[in-house]
């Protein structure tokens, strides 16, 4: 049984209206995500995913509960935990391999070193013709190749990712998650992903976690284990399909349930 | 030639006094997201403060104390009220600097008096005579020691370690906290910075007119017409704009009217923005959804 | 509709609240309260009607002006100027002011409102301190530092009205505007206000045209801005150019915020501590009367703390208290954390 590299335990979070009222966006979630492993989070929108991760990365604290990776308490930002958005988030004056060498360069590496470690990464995610370009010349797939580059030139202990993909096109989409799965098998990085889109979850995960809508707690955990690399044709084995009725059967019980205001 | 000389170095002093301003302005704006619409009171609350070490140090010092005391009224106003205000929209964060306005718009009076308070100036007398044109040296030392300043300050930000953290903070704050960039200490400083500016552009033209409680108010509304003049993406356009409206007050007022001059300027500055929203070195914006 | 339904409706209840506030004559003539004290609760009154006209901007789309005094200065002056120097009738005065200022206002709004919201704040500063400059230098106009004089308007050229019924006049125009400020805000415009302010792109994905609203909003505002100069020229017959300076505008924010935004009731509230506090209670306190700027330092303090502390402003603050001390005892586990 491999490590425990995240443990989420009886974490909650509230948010306080401007007129006083309180809102549950997460209630009493238990996760764990062990070592090397992706771990998806999948839920309906407005479930509090991204809210949860943004707890774990340190961008926002919980009302009550524990977040521990590797042991150590989560109290804030930090360099073993790295993040990847949706959104792009390069830096915009920065070439792409000065991107990637940024938080080498927070971090006071010797250039030499930073040059290093950045050109490693460039070949990792393919893009060793636009190392010296800059970021508004790219296409939004190679933007968020330079931000996965760049979280993990910082070598984090974890991976999380807030549906990366979910501004591409459908096609660059394809190409992306056959980078992370290429990733993965190079660097072995544990990561936390969370996406709405339940063929990613399956086809990309090792360990999936289905929340329900808000307060968002955790409603099932399906594990996935197929033999065999993991490529479109994954997405028509039979486990595959059942697996995806399970959670396509929540997530739909849960909307009705939402409409019947329960 | 005298008149143009005259003109050109006039230009030059305005312009000087209001990029100084602006960089206070565009670097809180860039860093906290805010106008620190308070930046012209507070600076005028540590110009008062050099008046008061004035009476037992000599000027420089006073200077120098008065921009210490700029340093610590801005941290503890960053640590005090405006970290507390991370829950809130951002229309009421703009509304607290306007409460700091108030604040100081009242303490000011109250504690240092409602008549005029003389400064004297960096260089006392003497003046310079080129192609039949009179500068002050002061005039002159106002105009190399804001050139000295903004180089130092453009040098931090492009050069250090320090700026880099300020640039990625004013890029993208989440990505620059993910990265290890204490962004507190970021935004400590462009509050500490913009109470220096504001105090040091005080002490520059407090000589020719006094200090009073209205001393900064418009060269902070000048400043802010040079940051939409040169635009709020860049640290450099409202600097550029500062200059550059300094020219064209000191033209309209020599050549078509003393008396509305800036208004002037500032209609046609507010006409420009029409055709060109985003300033001078605007880039276009692109909303985040 | 039934009894119950009238009684609840927001605008039976200004009607009630005029009906009070048109008693306070009635006390002075009966010799209980000082001629002084009508005026400084007209002004107040005034100053409501500017307060309710820039919540609809502030509150409801967020936006900051700083124009409000200017833009009622500039509709003070005019219609003194109708009244005082050219003898026009007073409703012919009222309605120069009123339509050159909202003009002035749809040019600065139109050329701020379609970039950022801070924009609008920038253009309003300036454009006010080039009013403040006008009142200043246009001497035939606005007669300058001495002052121009406004008598009490003459209504329909018949009711010549003197300091009670100019009065009595200000509370039946400000339960008027306080009726079509509500019936505005269950209108279509009002809710599209309402959508902006939740969410811009939200809004414009259901159709509804960010300038357009926005312009809606600053023009309300200015609009009501501009009722209040002219009536305040009628009720205190003097005009100053000193006035109408930033300070003021500030002081109109902090009546928005304090009494709690997007509320008619705030509004009022916040006026009457804003404009009306200092001069009826503070000024006559042994201290703080000495210290010449102590309502500045008031205000701005009281602004800072409602912000941070009571966002929704002080016509909230009883009902957060009841539901404060009810949670107290029944709720379990973490603090709130303020979002």
């Amino acid at each position: 049984m491999a490590a425990e590299k995240l443990t989420i335990t009886n974490l909650n979070k509230i948010f306080v209206n401007a007129n006083g009222t309180e809102v549950q966006a997460l209630k009493d979630i238990q996760l764990t995500v062990h070592e090397k492993e992706l771990c998806m989070l999948v839920g309906p929108s407005g479930c509090g995913k991204s809210t949860l991760l943004n707890i774990v990365g340190g961008l926002e604290t919980a009302t009550s509960g524990e977040i521990c990776v590797d042991g150590h308490h989560v109290t804030g930002p930090g360099a073993d935990r790295g993040m990847v958005f949706q959104g792009y988030s390069l830096f915009p004056w920065l070439t792409v391999r000065e991107n990637i060498q940024f938080g080498l360069r927070v971090k006071g590496l010797p250039k030499s070193r930073q040059k290093e470690i950045a050109d490693k990464f460039i070949e990792l995610v393919g893009l060793k013709d636009f190392a010296d370009a800059l970021p508004k010349t790219l296409s939004g797939g190679m933007k968020q190749q330079v931000a996965i580059a760049r979280t993990l030139a910082n070598e984090p202990s974890l991976l999380l990712m807030d549906e990366p993909f979910g501004a591409l096109d459908a096609q660059t989409r394809l190409i992306m998650q056959e980078l992370l799965v290429d990733i993965r098998q190079k660097m072995e990085t544990t990561i936390l992903f969370i996406t709405h889109d339940i063929d990613e979850a399956l086809l990309l995960g090792d360990n999936i976690y289905v929340m329900s809508r808000r307060p968002g707690s955790i409603r099932e955990q399906i594990s996935i284990s197929y033999e065999g690399k993991r490529d479109h044709n994954t997405l028509l084995r039979p486990d595959f399909i059942e697996n995806k009725r399970k959670i396509m059967e929540m997530l739909w019980q849960d909307s009705s349930d939402a409409a019947n205001g329960k | 030639m005298s008149v143009f000389v005259q003109l050109l170095t006039r230009s030059l002093e305005t312009g000087s006094i209001y990029a100084l301003m602006a960089l206070g302005i565009i670097i809180i704006f860039r860093t906290s997201y805010l106008v620190h619409f308070a930046q012209g009171t507070m600076g005028m609350f540590c110009t008062y403060m050099v008046t008061v070490f004035l009476k037992t140090m000599s000027f420089i010092p006073s200077v120098f104390c008065g921009v210490l005391s700029a340093v610590v009224l801005g941290m503890l106003v960053d640590v005090l009220i405006i970290r507390r205000a991370n829950g809130v929209s951002h229309t009421g964060k703009q509304i607290i600097t306007f409460g700091l306005v108030m604040i100081f718009l009242g303490i000011a009076p109250t504690i240092f008096g409602v008549d005029p308070i003389t400064m004297p100036q960096f260089i006392n007398s003497g003046d310079l005579n080129i192609l039949g044109a009179t500068i002050s040296y002061n005039g002159l030392f106002n105009i190399a020691f804001v050139l000295v300043v903004m180089l130092v300050l453009f040098y931090i930000l492009q050069k250090t370690k320090f700026g880099l953290a300020i640039r990625a903070t004013s890029a993208n704050e989440a990505t620059a906290r993910i990265f290890g960039i204490k962004t507190k200490n970021v935004t400590m400083f462009s509050w500490a910075l913009g109470g220096v500016l504001g105090c040091l552009v005080g002490v520059m033209i407090a000589p020719s007119s006094a200090v009073t409680t209205f001393v900064l108010d418009s060269v902070f509304n000048a400043a802010c017409i040079a940051c939409i003049f040169g635009g709020f993406q860049t640290f450099v356009g409202p600097v550029i704009g500062a200059y550059l409206l300094g020219v064209l007050k000191n033209l309209t007022v020599y050549y078509v009217s003393s008396v509305w001059g800036e208004q002037i300027v500032y209609v046609l500055i507010l006409l420009f923005i029409v055709v060109r929203p985003n300033g001078l070195i605007g880039k276009k914006l692109v909303k985040k959804v | 509709m039934n009894a119950k339904a009238i009684i609840k409706d927001r605008r039976f209840q200004y009607i009630i609240f005029g009906l009070i506030l048109a008693l306070v004559p009635v006390i002075q003539k009966a010799g209980m309260m000082k001629t002084s004290t009508v005026l400084i609760l007209g002004s107040v009154l005034i100053y409501s009607i500017g307060t309710i006209g820039l919540d609809v901007l502030l509150g409801d789309s967020g936006l900051i002006s700083l124009g409000t005094a200017g833009f009622m200065g500039l509709a003070a002056y005019v219609s003194a100027y109708c009244t005082t120097v050219k003898g026009l009738p007073f409703e012919v005065g009222a309605i120069l002011a009123v339509g050159i200022t909202v003009v002035i206002g749809a040019l600065v709004g139109l050329i701020s409102l379609r970039i950022q919201g801070i924009y609008l704040a920038i253009a309003t500063l300036i454009i006010a301190e080039i009013l403040l400059k006008t009142f200043k230098e246009l001497v035939w106009f606005t007669n300058s530092y001495s002052g121009q004089k406004v008598a009490y308007p003459k209504l329909l050229g018949i009711f010549q009205l003197d300091r009670n019924s100019m009065y009595l006049f200000v509370v039946v125009v400000l339960i008027f505007l306080m009726i079509i400020t509500e019936n505005m805000k269950n209108s279509r415009s009002g809710r599209a206000l309402n959508a902006i302010r939740r969410s811009e792109v939200a809004a414009q994905a259901m159709g509804v045209n960010l300038l357009k609203t926005r312009m809606i909003a600053f023009m309300y505002a200015t609009t009501f801005a501009a009722i209040a100069g002219v009536l305040y020229g009628g009720l205190v017959n003097f005009v100053y150019p000193s006035t109408w300076i930033l300070s003021l505008s500030l002081y109109f924010m902090a009546a928005v915020v304090i009494g709690g935004n997007r509320s008619i009731p705030g509004n009022i509230l916040g006026s009457f501590v804003v404009f009306g506090l200092p001069d009826l209670v503070l000024k006559k306190l042994p201290v703080v009367s000495e210290m010449s700027g102590f309502t500045m330092i008031f205000t701005g303090v009281l602004i800072i703390l409602i912000v941070l502390k009571y966002p929704n402003g002080l016509i909230h603050l009883p009902v957060q208290v009841i539901s404060c001390l009810k949670k107290g005892s029944s709720r379990k586990g973490g603090e709130g954390i303020h979002e």
